[in-house]
């Protein structure tokens, strides 16, 4: 592979020099309250079939882990895979804040409708309606153009790791994840408790001697985090249904995670759900939660995930399209509709790990060209706002 | 003189519901399909994994505490397989004093097809149709901060009627405070939210809300409030209990409210 290779991509060019692979209408609730309400009217307006929306728990609160909420929603809300955004609240300050903000990190259509000046939860309901008919045509008229390779900001996730996912998916990931990355690409290796106990080998692999040491100084003050509550997290973890997966030790399945990333060389360190600037290989310090990486992925830029997953997930993006991966084939079988592609056959001994790498390669360029992931067809658009302190605090 | 229903070993309650509740965030998007499909309540749950010390026993406690709630009749527990919750063990510490409780859990169910089939053939096979009962005793929420005179009248009138009266007024967001009175099997709740917060509600217990006449948002949000502050204690006692014996609150009716799941520490 080389950087002059023809791109075989397609997406939608942003004003800011991101691109999507999707164009959706995106209504973004900044309150539980109106969870219900921009779900009734994603499912009932005409454009469905481009309208996403989210679900969550915040009811407004400001508290210690206000940056971290601010950052996600404004970061959500201009993600390249979505055309416009339609924010929904109550009508306060902090949320005309994530307003602004996410006004100031891109230039596209984002309208601010709220109870305070709608009068009520049913003028809001009926506003809500007009605004997504209203930009429909606007975000309609955004037509896919052939892109570069540079447009790939390439997520990396596990879930539901067991003993394959070290020797199967997760090395085929890394060996598409270096092809994009050596074509010009951006890939984002994420889970902090995913490489405790692997950190000195990506540190080794760092461009300079500061991400080396970034990458160790973000396990370390994990590893406080996590201490600071009293709990010992190499205890903790792996977790139960990794156990029952065949996984033994938090650093087997460390070693075993790490090898999403392939064997580029690490361009910088992001703290969590904070934007890459430059292409290359990143890692970002998210929790191993799911969800709550997803959303940090979504958060800054990524336009497209690849989920490795040894015991069956369901779960997907409001927002990016998600590839599950099975790491072995028996789970593929029994699964098969959270399923995109296995890369038991490994294990199977029926293909080799380059020839796995390279059927994910061609999935990812399949999807960001418009083919559906399992969870897409299956509607998942799973959000969560990952908090550092707890909500009863 | 209430009419309820009994519901089995949840006791009493003023709404007969069927709850879906997803064991973790991964099988929240069944459990809506299903709610749906059967008319059934569920919440879009966040966590359920990756959850340590103090909120593992503390998320299970409250799941507990929300699948036998005596306005619930019977519960439905989905899970996904692999989770730090798991939903075996979470339905057992739910079935052992509820037993009108079934488990279904995706990755043993040919996927997201097989589990949709085998969750609505649960959820109807446990399906009630519970019979009216007299309930005597009712536990009565209030979230927030009325007027103290407001609350004196209101708890005098409680009292004298033999019904409990349970308070929560830690947070400003009425659906942090709403988790203390769901463990505390409050049938029914007065919400008196901060003048910067709006009326909200729960799936499973009808929330009566009364607007802060002094708060702007509230001002403009009064057709969505079942009453304002000023109102007297006979009002809304008298409103409270004909919530109690069946009429829609108007949070109720507009379906409005999520359940919020208390969390102590950050997730790994």
């Amino acid at each position: 592979m080389s950087g002059s290779e023809p791109s075989l991509l397609t997406g939608y060019p942003r004003k800011n020099g991101r691109w999507g692979f999707r164009n959706y209408i995106l209504i973004l609730p900044l309150h539980n309250v109106l969870n219900q309400l921009a779900e009734e009217v994603r499912l009932n307006h005409p454009a469905q079939s481009v309208i996403t929306s989210v679900a969550h728990d915040w009811s407004g609160e400001i508290d210690s882990d206000w940056d971290r909420i601010h950052r996600v929603f404004s970061g959500f809300a201009v993600n390249p895979n979505v055309g416009a955004t339609i924010v929904i609240g109550v009508g306060s300050a902090a949320e005309e804040e994530i307003v602004e903000a996410a006004r100031a990190k891109r230039e596209m259509p984002i309208a601010y409708l709220t109870l305070r000046d709608s009068g009520g939860f049913d003028n809001l309901r009926q506003r809500l309606m007009e605004s997504v008919s209203e930009v429909f045509p606007l975000v309609a008229s955004i037509k896919r153009e052939s892109a570069p390779w540079s447009a790939i900001v390439l997520g990396l996730e596990c879930g539901g790791s067991d003993a394959y996912s070290g020797i199967t998916a997760n090395p085929a990931l890394g060996v598409a994840s270096d092809k994009f990355v050596e074509l010009g690409g951006t890939s984002i290796l994420a889970e902090t408790m995913e490489i405790l106990g692997a950190e000195h080998l990506l540190a080794a692999r760092a461009k300079t001697p500061e991400v080396g040491q970034a990458i160790i100084d973000v396990v370390a003050r994990y590893e406080r985090s996590i201490t600071y509550e009293g709990i010992d997290i190499r205890g903790a973890q792996p977790s139960r249904g990794n156990i029952e997966g065949g996984l033994t030790t938090l650093e087997e399945k460390s070693l075993g995670a790490a090898k999403k990333a392939g064997n580029a060389p690490f361009t910088g360190v992001l703290d969590y759900a904070y934007l890459p600037t430059e292409p290359g290989l990143y890692f970002m310090d998210t929790p191993g939660h799911d969800i709550e990486q997803l959303t940090g992925f979504a958060a800054a830029d990524v336009n497209i995930t690849v989920f490795t997953t040894g015991r069956g997930t369901p779960t997907g993006s409001a927002v990016i399209p998600t590839i599950k991966a099975a790491t072995n084939t028996e789970m593929a079988t029994a699964l098969p509709d959270l399923i995109d592609l296995n890369a038991g056959t490994i294990a199977d001994g029926t293909e080799t790990l380059a020839e796995v790498g390279a059927r994910i390669f061609n999935e990812i360029i399949e999807v960001a060209n418009g083919k559906l992931t399992a969870a897409e067809k299956g509607g998942h658009r799973e959000f969560n706002l990952s908090r550092l302190y707890g909500s009863t605090q | 003189m209430i009419t309820g229903y009994a519901n089995n070993s949840r006791g009493v309650g003023v709404r007969s519901l069927q709850l879906i509740l997803p064991s973790v965030v991964c099988s929240t998007h069944l459990s809506k399909k299903v709610a749906e499909e059967v008319g059934a309540i569920t919440f879009s749950h966040q966590h359920g994994c990756a959850i340590i010390g103090p909120d593992v026993a503390g998320v299970n406690d409250f799941f507990v505490a929300l699948a036998g709630h005596p306005n619930i009749h019977s519960t439905l527990v989905l899970g996904l397989g692999c989770e730090t919750l798991q939903g075996n063990e979470l339905t057992e510490s739910i079935a052992v004093k509820f037993p009108e409780t079934k488990y279904v859990v995706i990755q043993e169910s040919a996927g997201m097809t097989g589990a949709l089939e085998l969750s609505v053939e649960a959820a109807r096979q446990l399906r009630v149709d519970a019979p009216h009962a007299p309930l005597d005793h009712l536990v009565i929420g209030v979230e927030g901060n009325p007027e103290a005179g407001l609350l004196d009248g209101f708890a005098d009138l409680v009292a004298k009627a033999g019904h409990t009266l349970v308070l929560s007024n830690d947070f400003k967001e009425p659906s942090r405070n709403f988790a203390k009175l769901i463990r505390e099997r409050t049938h029914v709740i007065a919400s008196f939210p901060d003048a910067n917060q709006p009326p909200t509600g729960l799936p499973l217990i009808p929330v009566v809300t009364i607007a802060n006449t002094q708060s702007l948002l509230h001002q403009a949000l009064v057709d969505d409030f079942d009453c304002r502050s000023g109102t007297s204690a006979e009002h809304l006692f008298e409103r409270l209990l004909a919530v109690a014996n069946g009429e829609a609150s108007k949070s109720e009716a507009k379906k409005i409210g999520e359940i919020v799941v208390p969390r102590m520490v950050r997730s790994v």
